[in-house]
């Protein structure tokens, strides 16, 4: 059993949960002024904010206890949705972004179908499976998605007019970065929400024990459903946005192992029964990997996210942050940031 | 008025009958005690009332309501309950969430939860002695503990039918005349219980009537001690010395 923590313990870490966030917005928000001499380091932090949509996306499943090995199929169809629709029929990229993510979370209503009355191994290695099908056919539709020569010439993202002033978020670096930025809080505020909802509460039942879930009458497989729908809508969409980010798109990219086990790396890393351990261990974890292991290992720098996850997963199960705040994962009650 | 009913309820499970043609009812307000050695099928009586199981043959009926081949969910919102033998906690959870999210979906859907929610949850932990230990994970919690916060999250659900599977078994003497108080103040609040308790400890204390199963066939119901004296029930837990006697007993 958890010995008893003192009262200044625990004071020590509300002041944790509270000051590292804040501290941490406000180092983001300006880190293009620190950077602005820097293309790579824009480009390392950019790429960091995106990761961390990605995986605070995954964790919307995440958090009902399905550990999902198939986010690729909803970032890449995101992806190849939203560029197909902008490229060929020139929609502006505010309506095709949204768009990725309905298509992704009408695959992931297939998906649904074959994979959510599995559990545990079992569903993660369905959904790896999964990841297959829309990949095979995109690489091979090539009247519609150009096969495996991919598509370039991705418009950049959207730009943002508010009256007078005009935004860009596709000329420059920081435009980018900026428009990851606000993406990942609105995104944040949104997974908050819903974490403190009473669907946030049935999804946390349904991971803990899903038998009592039903039995106080938690519908489970609706339950299940609705948190797979919307992680892969909002995995859809970080897709897309990664598609006008980089402006070129190819199957084996998109819809690689690469996205689908990272944001799980991040999850566990980070603490996936917490709103906030996901995103950050991206924010940490990316840019270490980019700046010190990338130099030293440019052939094996990822063996950092295999090493991670190990050692997460040995020494600390519940995350760093989970660990950070344990005791106090997502609750309505507490009002603490988690 | 019976509030629960059981008509020639049998369940089979490959070629063994867990239970076989039970008939029995249960009137509103009621304390009734399940008892019966292992294996009996008193826990697989519990699973197909709350429709885990699906009953072979026969039929159920709560207030008047054929529920024989509901869903566990619809079950619940019918205004039946349940603990389980081993307790099922949300262990990663707040002991006071756990309550509130039975309470949430006990009763009418809200996005987010109310105070109203969250205060009859407080009542709750009130009442299973509970309250110090509101914002400890429930996985942290003692077995007695964790019993008594699957108690007040199946009371939370605001049941007329409360089905508790072993909540005494381990307990020490003291924890058991705690538990029978409990047991009273429940039924203060207007619910009908169901007990299943293998050792008696509690049941013969509070019930009004007690069921014996053995193998899985009624061998007895009514008053606690006519059901205690009854031979059926004597040679079920105790052996059968009574037949073994060649001058009886």
């Amino acid at each position: 059993m958890r010995k008893k923590e003192t009262a200044s313990q625990k004071a020590i870490q509300q002041q944790v949960a509270w000051a590292a966030p804040v501290l941490g917005l406000v180092l983001l928000l300006l880190l293009p002024v620190f950077a602005r001499y820097n293309d790579y380091v824009l480009q390392v932090f950019t790429h960091a904010l995106l990761l961390a949509t990605l995986a605070l996306a995954w964790n919307i499943l995440g958090v009902s206890g399905s550990i999902s090995l198939g986010h690729a199929a909803f970032f890449g169809a995101g992806a190849y949705t939203s560029a197909l629709l902008s490229l060929d029929l020139g929609v502006s990229p505010w309506a095709t972004i949204p768009l990725g993510g309905v298509l992704a979370a009408g695959i992931a209503a297939i998906m649904g179908l074959f994979c959510l009355r599995l559990r545990g191994a079992y569903f993660a290695l369905a959904t790896l499976a999964f990841v297959e099908i829309p990949k095979v056919i995109t690489d091979n539709w090539d009247g519609l998605t150009r096969g495996s020569l991919g598509l370039v010439g991705l418009p950049g993202l959207p730009s943002l007019r508010l009256g007078s002033y005009h935004f860009d978020m596709s000329g420059s670096l920081v435009g980018s970065y900026y428009f990851v930025l606000g993406y990942g809080l609105v995104l944040l505020v949104l997974v908050t929400l819903l974490f403190r909802s009473n669907l946030g509460l049935a999804l946390q039942a349904i991971r803990e024990e899903e038998v009592a879930a039903e039995a106080i009458g938690i519908q489970v497989q609706k339950y299940r459903l609705l948190s797979l729908l919307l992680s892969a809508f909002f995995t859809g969409i970080t897709g897309a946005c990664y598609g006008h980010l980089i402006r070129y798109l190819e199957p084996g990219l998109v819809y690689g192992l690469h996205f689908s086990a990272i944001p799980m790396i991040f999850a566990i890393c980070g603490g996936r029964f917490t709103i906030l351990g996901p995103a950050l261990a991206a924010l940490v974890l990316y840019p270490v990997d980019q700046f010190i292991f990338h130099p030293l290992l440019p052939a094996g720098h990822e063996f950092l996210y295999g090493a991670v996850i190990i050692l997460a997963i040995l020494f600390m199960p519940s995350g760093v942050w989970g660990q950070l705040r344990k005791g106090h994962f997502v609750s309505i009650k507490t009002g603490s940031i988690e | 008025m019976s509030l629960l009913k059981l008509e020639a309820l049998s369940k089979k499970f490959g070629d063994h009958w867990a239970l076989k043609e039970i008939d029995f009812s249960i009137d509103e307000g009621e304390i009734v005690g399940l008892v019966g050695p292992n294996g009996a099928g008193k826990t697989t009586l519990f699973n197909l009332i709350t429709c885990r199981h699906r009953a072979t043959s026969g039929r159920i009926l709560f207030a008047n309501k054929e529920t024989t081949l509901c869903k566990p969910h619809e079950i619940q919102k019918l205004g039946i309950s349940r603990t389980f033998q081993s307790s099922r906690p949300f262990a990663k959870m707040s002991t006071l969430d756990n309550v509130v999210v039975g309470r949430v979906f006990g009763g009418e859907f809200h996005l987010f939860a109310q105070s109203t929610d969250i205060d009859s949850a407080k009542q709750l932990l009130e009442l299973v002695g509970l309250a110090h230990k509101e914002q400890t994970p429930a996985g942290d919690l003692t077995l007695s503990e964790q019993r008594r916060l699957d108690l007040a999250r199946a009371l939370a659900t605001q049941p007329r039918l409360l089905l508790l599977d072993e909540v005494v078994a381990g307990f020490s003497p003291v924890a058991v005349k705690q538990a029978v108080d409990l047991v009273r103040r429940v039924r203060q609040r207007g619910v009908t219980l169901f007990i299943i308790d293998h050792f008696l400890s509690l049941s013969l204390r509070v019930s009004d009537r007690l069921l014996a199963l053995d193998h899985g066939e009624k061998v007895a119901e009514g008053r606690p001690q006519e059901v205690m004296r009854n031979r059926e029930v004597i040679r079920a837990y105790l052996g059968m010395r009574h037949e073994d006697e060649p001058h009886g007993a």
